[in-house]
């Protein structure tokens, strides 16, 4: 695609016939493979799935059946030996359904769950006999559309629209109880790079301990991960760190090195110091190191796997009949560097962290950046789900050993070989996982016995809201740094830093608390999701000169350029001969000839005087961040990732190309912004928080949120009636498809201070222009009418819907029909029936009521069977369309961050005038405009009117014009072919007088966006209304009718202008006003009474602390002074009350203070 | 009207008049189910299915009586 084009034959085509193929937007698809890919690595690739090979990982669970210490017993070897996830199907006792299939439009419709059957062949043998397998069924976990797993998957336009889909369905979300989730994407640390780190909190671990450390973040084949830390101590030493359960152990790191490969002192010496021996920092510290591991008395690998292993033992559950050296080596595989398999290699990549870690603190290097995106990547969806799914997994098999522990002990008789004992057993445990996942989406909560090297508990998921599909499209682009980051006090980890160049948007991110640390990937930014295919690099290295390591075992250090392919040592050779073998690396693989795949990172880390540590660091594995650029020797596209990127040379355009100096040329200058930072027209010529506000504002927009909207049962849909495809837009507009969701309406823009209406960010929309339908939109709200929410499991159904033959108002069916149910289209208000009900335990028809203040068209009614499909009808889906036309207060915008509220919609006569007639349908004022600077606004309104005049599109893409050919002339050259003035601004007439204005106004044509916040779900009124029991005090809160408080501020503000009267109007009189009678005499609230009248006189308010309690009437006695009270005993005096107006408040303080003993006491005057 | 008031045998209600299940009388409302489109009418107390395809969710079809209201 070239220049933007309106193309609206092909989109009215389109539309009509869905493409039978593939789908037009192949870009659409791309933006959210990271989702779909990880969940697809969950069960294809190499050793059926990432699941496959967590289900080896796991390995086998050894259970004994005594329960005596001298004897062992029985032995039970059991183990998943595979695991199957199968297609989402309805239930096999339905044996109605003529499609077995179960669509994901029904699963939103029906809000229950888009899953599949989780099958685990679970094999045991007994006592080391004949294996036996049986497939148990897990339960059934949530699929990701568009999945592997999903029907969906690979289907045309064409069939998704007869799935009820949209035409280009992306998938990557989950459907849970019929809300669409996603898995966010977190930012982790790059794995199997040992990365130097200085943080203050490391030496709180003890006391000697230092801030220096090397932390590698080591990820097994099947994704999961271990976290492994150097630490480095003040003496010298060094100790490795990791956690197991949330528990964290330290071990001296010689004593790891003992127990990896049979190892002399000299060896480890060596492989640490290499050629610098001169270096005595060093050859101190290992001599050191050496000598305090002396203490332990530990020589060969046996001794040091043994020792190990009964320091372990308890903490890995290590059954009895296993060694201690088994143990121990159970440790290493588990713990230490685990995305290597071979011991040497652990063993020589130990070697080299230790020897980083003291150069480090040497300050030879510099600490590695951990919040910078060379050292990150993406921890996807997908990936989760399966270190999730793994980790349920190993529960089933303990609760197995758990469940057969219980039976020990409650002296059931335990015998593995029986069938029927083993299906007892299956029976007895919980093997429902997926529920646990439905759990795990549907809150975000991550229930972890190990914590899954995770930094946080909770937050992992987000609903995938259909506001509109810029907002939807972002969410698949959404990368967070961790929840934990949050709550950070210090601002760095959300600074943008220059090495996410090209990979996170620096535009699009939130303004306030998530400021950079939510941030959205660059539109040609991919996540890999398996890893490349790198077994011909060793071989090719070595063929350029790298010496392999076995052959170069006391090479080291870093004077010294090491090669590193996914974290394992490959080689050495001298800096010199590693930038060759770079090079040459580089020009191979785009070659594409030498059998390297194209995605792999060669990093080539130059030396420097104490900068990041040197060496060759290739990377090839999955979750990386990578991008295309062009290779300039070959004009070919190559893909680099971020850690190779620092160290680059990239040009932004051809133009700036410098020969010698530059290997790469970026595609295009867009490539850093994201899929919505893209869409913003001239956003070159803006001030650039204004582009993050309309990044913001572009994901609140009243828009399309889809097509298929007759489908869905979403709780709440934005929907503009008459959106339009932009006359300017930037070319991506197309290549996304964006048209298929229109987010606004062009709109004649004058940008005048015309009546005073438009102070403020103001607009003024012309009421014409608004009874043609700008900006006209309808909300969706769905209710659910489930009956079987009032009954307990198992009850029989009582409630049905539909009238019964009692008596009931005949008025309920103007609105509701022969079934019960509403008529498709009838108008209902507040209090109106929305369906009626029989109870057969009452005998009556009942009706459930409408609760909304604003009226609503019954958009559509839906019966919703239940999961088996046996039950009679009890679930009802109701949709109200709730018409939204733009009223005064409703919330506009235009592309640029510049947003206003609609103040008045003024009539089309009063409006200025062109001289060729045109008014505006919208008026901003102009002061809207210097302190924001967005230019690029004002180029947009000029594009927009050139394009008007002559019937094109404009391209809109950012850094196409320069200086020297500016977007003022280039538009103010059409304009004057159009006749108009080449600057934009015309001549307008007073629409009041008729009189032409003093100046020339600026008018032409801006693409306005109609912002969710709306004046009808916001505007809170109240005279009288609902109060608080215990204080009297109007409640808080819109959906209670409440009050909006004035607060101290308020307070604060009125006292200032000596409003007094305003003030107690406000606290007292519109709050809790209270007439209350006082005792004049003892000054107290709380004392007084009414008494119990006598006949012939009224009953009159008494104090009773101060009145005396009489026990018999004497004669001397006024029979006018005595009262009585309820109890009917009689009293005397304490008649000296008198009526008071207080806040009720502090009747209320009194009597919780007298409850403590304090009396308050009142001096009441004058007296 | 009253045409639609007949429902053609099919599969479903066929297995209950075989097994001598009366079906009770409907409202003359009819329902189009999601999946295949058909249009048909459900009785009261009767599971929520399709009579063709055994769907689980059903629209309400827009009345032919006049639903009326004020433009305003």
């Amino acid at each position: 695609m070239t220049t933007a084009q309106f193309r609206t034959l092909e989109r009215e085509h389109r539309f009509k016939n869905p493409p039978k193929d593939k789908s037009d937007f192949q870009l659409l698809y791309d933006a959210v493979r990271p989702h779909v890919g990880s969940f697809n690595a969950l069960t294809e690739g190499p050793d059926g799935g990432l699941l496959n090979q967590a289900v080896k990982d796991i390995g086998t669970k050894t259970i004994f059946d005594s329960n005596d210490v001298t004897r062992l017993g029985n032995k039970l070897k059991i183990r998943v030996d595979s695991v199957q996830v199968a297609k989402p199907q309805v239930p096999s006792t339905d044996k109605l359904s003529v499609v077995r299939n179960t669509y994901p439009a029904e699963c939103r419709e029906r809000m229950t769950s888009y899953r599949a059957r989780l099958l685990l062949k679970v094999c045991w043998s007994v006592n080391d006999g004949e294996e036996i397998s049986e497939v148990r069924e897990a339960g059934q976990i949530p699929i990701m559309l568009q999945s592997n797993r999903c029907h969906l998957e690979n289907l045309s336009p064409d069939q998704l629209v007869n799935l009820r889909e949209e035409t280009d369905e992306l998938g990557g979300y989950f459907i849970v109880n019929g809300i669409e989730k996603l898995i966010r994407m977190l930012i982790v640390q790059r794995r199997n790079h040992p990365m130097a780190i200085i943080r203050p909190s490391f030496a709180n671990r003890g006391t000697s301990y230092s801030h220096f450390g090397v932390q590698i973040r080591s990820v097994r084949p099947d994704q999961t991960s271990q976290t492994n830390v150097l630490h480095y101590l003040n003496d010298g030493n060094v100790t490795f760190r990791f956690s197991w359960r949330k528990n964290e152990y330290l071990i001296p790191v010689v004593m790891i090195l003992k127990a990896l490969v049979e190892t002399s002192d000299r060896e480890i010496f060596d492989g640490v110091v290499g050629a610098d021996t001169g270096n005595s920092f060093l050859t101190d510290r290992l001599e050191l190191l050496l000598r305090t591991y002396k203490n332990y008395n530990l020589y060969s690998q046996k001794e040091t796997l043994a020792y190990l292993g009964d320091k372990f033992r308890v903490v890995f559950g290590a059954t009895p009949d296993m060694s201690d050296i088994s143990v121990g080596e159970e440790v290493i595989k588990r713990i230490v560097l685990v995305h290597l398999s071979n011991n040497q290699d652990k063993f020589r990549m130990l070697l080299f962290m230790i020897r980083k870690l003291y150069s480090l603190v040497a300050g030879d290097c510099s600490p590695d950046n951990p919040d910078a995106t060379q050292h990150q990547e993406i921890l996807l969806g997908g990936f989760l789900y399966g270190m999730i799914l793994k980790e349920k997994i190993e529960e089933y098999l303990q609760n197995i050993r758990l469940q057969v522990q219980s039976d020990i002990n409650r002296g059931v008789a335990v015998n593995f070989s029986d069938r029927k004992y083993m299906s007892r057993v299956f029976l007895r445990i919980n093997e429902n996982i997926g529920q646990k996942l439905q759990y795990f989406l549907s809150t975000g909560n991550l229930v972890s016995q190990s914590g899954l090297d995770l930094q946080q508990v909770s937050g992992y998921t987000v609903v995938a809201e259909k506001i509109n599909f810029h907002r939807f499209i972002s969410h698949f682009r959404m990368v967070h740094r961790g929840s934990f980051f949050a709550q950070l006090k210090t601002t760095a980890v959300r600074k943008l830093l220059p090495e996410s160049w090209g990979f996170l948007c620096p535009v699009h991110t939130p303004d306030g608390s998530p400021c950079g640390l939510l941030n959205h990937l660059a539109h040609k930014c991919q996540i890999t999701t398996s890893p490349s295919d790198v077994s011909e690099v060793p071989k090719l290295v070595y063929k350029l000169g790298v010496s392999p390591t076995a052959s170069a075992m006391n090479i080291s250090g870093p004077n010294v350029c090491c090669v590193q392919l996914d974290g394992r040592i490959i080689g050495w050779c001298s800096h010199k001969q590693g930038r060759v073998v770079a090079d040459t690396l580089r020009f191979w693989k785009v070659e594409k000839k030498h059998g390297i795949p194209l995605d792999m990172e060669i990093g080539y880390v130059p030396p420097s005087a104490g900068g990041q540590y040197p060496g060759l660091y290739l990377f090839a594995g999955a979750s990386r961040m990578v991008r295309p650029v062009r290779y300039l020797p070959l004009d070919q596209e190559d893909i680099i990732g971020p850690f190779e990127q620092v160290f680059m040379n990239i040009a932004v355009t051809p133009a700036e190309i410098e020969n010698n100096i530059h290997s790469h040329v970026e595609f295009a200058p867009t490539n850093i912004l994201s899929i919505l930072a893209n869409l913003t027209p001239f956003s070159d010529f803006n001030q650039s928080p204004r582009n993050m506000y309309q990044c913001q504002m572009g994901k609140q927009t009243m828009g399309t949120p889809g097509v298929a909207l007759v489908h869905r049962s979403d709780n709440k849909l934005y929907r503009l009636q008459a959106g339009q495809t932009p006359i300017v837009k930037a070319n991506l507009y197309d290549e996304y498809g964006m048209d298929n969701f229109p987010n606004g309406t062009n709109a004649v823009v004058a940008v005048i201070s015309y009546t005073g209406y438009d102070m403020d960010d103001a607009m003024i929309i012309n009421k014409s222009a608004d009874e043609r339908g700008f900006g006209y939109g309808v909300v969706y709200k769905v209710e659910k009418v489930d009956l079987s929410l009032n009954r307990k499991r198992g009850d029989p159904i009582t409630q049905h819907f539909g009238f019964g033959d009692d008596e009931w108002p005949q008025s309920w069916q103007d609105k509701l029909d022969n079934d019960g149910l509403p008529f498709i289209g009838v108008h209902v208000e507040e209090g109106d029936p929305i369906c009626a009900y029989y109870d057969d335990i009452l005998g009556k028809t009942k009706v459930k009521t409408y609760h909304s203040s604003e009226p609503a068209f019954i958009e559509e009614v839906k019966l919703l069977g239940d999961d088996n499909g046996t039950s009679e009808f009890q679930t009802l889906s109701i949709k109200y369309r709730i018409t939204r036309q733009p009223l005064i207060g409703d919330k506009f915008s235009s592309r640029h961050g510049q947003k206003g509220v609609c103040s008045r919609k003024w009539p089309q006569i009063d409006m200025p005038f062109s001289e060729t007639g045109i008014q505006p349908d919208v008026i901003i004022n102009p002061h809207a405009f210097p302190s924001r600077m967005t230019i690029g606004m004002f180029v947009e309104s000029l594009a927009g009117k050139a394009g008007a005049l002559h019937g094109i599109a404009q391209d809109a893409t950012p850094w196409k014009f320069s200086e020297s050919d500016t977007p003022a002339d280039y538009f103010g050259e059409q304009l004057l072919k159009s006749g108009y003035n080449f600057h934009g601004n015309e001549p307008l007439y007073s629409g009041a007088t008729g009189e032409e204005l003093r100046a020339d106004i600026y008018i032409g044509v801006v693409y306005y966006q109609r912002l969710r916040h709306m004046v009808n779900d916001k505007f809170q009124v109240r005279s009288t209304g609902p109060v608080n029991s215990l204080t009297m005090q109007p409640v808080k809160g819109r959906k209670r009718h409440g009050g909006i408080r004035v607060g101290e501020m308020e307070r604060d503000a009125l006292i200032g202008h000596g409003t007094s009267f305003l003030l107690q109007d406000r606290l007292l009189n519109c709050s809790d006003y209270t007439q209350t009678s006082i005792c004049r005499s003892c000054g107290s609230l709380l004392s007084t009474q009414m008494s119990v009248p006598r006949i012939g006189s009224q009953a009159s308010t008494r104090c009773r602390r101060c009145a005396k309690k009489i026990e018999r009437v004497l004669p001397n006695m006024d029979e006018l002074d005595i009262w009585e009270d309820g109890q009917g005993t009689k009293f005397i005096g304490g008649g000296e009350t008198t009526t008071v107006a207080i806040p009720f408040v502090l009747k209320y303080l009194d009597s919780e203070l007298s409850a403590m003993g304090i009396r308050m006491h009142y001096n009441v005057g004058p007296q | 009207m009253s045409r639609e008031g007949f429902v053609p045998p099919t599969a479903a209600n066929l297995g209950n008049a075989a097994s001598g299940i009366q079906t009770m009388k409907d409202y003359g409302v009819k329902y189009i189910c999601a999946q295949c489109a058909v249009n048909f009418s459900l009785s009261p107390k009767e599971p929520v299915r399709c009579k063709e395809c055994g769907h689980r969710v059903l629209y309400k079809a827009r009345t032919k009586r006049m639903v009326q209201f004020e433009a305003r």
